[in-house]
């Protein structure tokens, strides 16, 4: 396939992407941060279970988006293709090997707080594409 | 009681990648099929891609999460 010249669009729509990204990745950031701080009202273990949480998200998830939007030259849908497909398996990756310390190392936890924080962002991660992406929206 | 945690944890692993490789194999499918139909929209159709891959993968990632922390608690 033929896409050569085809990516005259490429790089503002990556500009915007990567704009996007990082206000949602910061957006988390800091509801992980304000999740913590009112749990530091009730127990400190559960203020940095949750923060640990926060960070078992956010971590993976800003690696995958650094990986694939700095790869945005990428011109045809095949090395498109293969670039975000090693992404998510380094993010998959990534995820479980600092789940597997976090449980290991840190003791103790509350999986409560950590958990309801990790699901939290997961939902919040949906709610902010949707919001940034208006472009859903028409589909 | 140790078995039956490690059978727990292996499908609770086992079915998060499933669904994970089905959903982005799926998306990525899609996404050769539109590219191919109309390349002059292939700049948008890897953002929608990129958000999309984020998005399918976050209840496998739950999964994975728990069955860690079943390993390790238990």
């Amino acid at each position: 396939m033929n896409t050569a010249g085809l990516g005259l669009g490429q790089s503002k729509q990556n500009q915007q992407l990567s704009r996007s990204q990082l206000q949602v990745h910061l957006l988390q950031l800091a509801l992980t941060s304000a999740i913590s701080l009112l749990l530091m009202l009730k127990d400190f273990t559960s203020a940095y279970s949750a923060f640990i949480g926060g960070l078992l998200y956010i971590i993976p998830a800003a690696w995958f988006s650094l990986r694939v939007l700095a790869k945005g030259q990428l011109r045809s849908p095949k090395q498109i293709l293969a670039n975000v497909y090693t992404s998510e398996v380094g993010k998959v990756l990534l995820a479980i090997a600092l789940f597997s310390l976090t449980f290991a190392w840190v003791s103790p936890l509350n999986g409560f707080a950590l958990f309801t924080t990790y699901i939290l962002l997961q939902l919040s991660g949906w709610y902010l594409q949707l919001k940034m992406n208006n472009r859903f929206q028409k589909l | 009681m140790a078995e039956l945690l490690f059978i727990a944890v292996a499908l609770l692993l086992g079915l998060s990648a499933l669904a994970g490789a089905l959903g982005v194999s799926l998306l990525g499918g899609k996404f050769l099929e539109g590219a191919a139909r109309q390349p002059e929209l292939v700049p948008l159709l890897r953002s929608q891609f990129f958000i999309v891959v984020g998005l399918v993968d976050a209840v496998p990632m739950i999964g994975v999460g728990m069955a860690l922390y079943m390993l390790f608690a238990g």
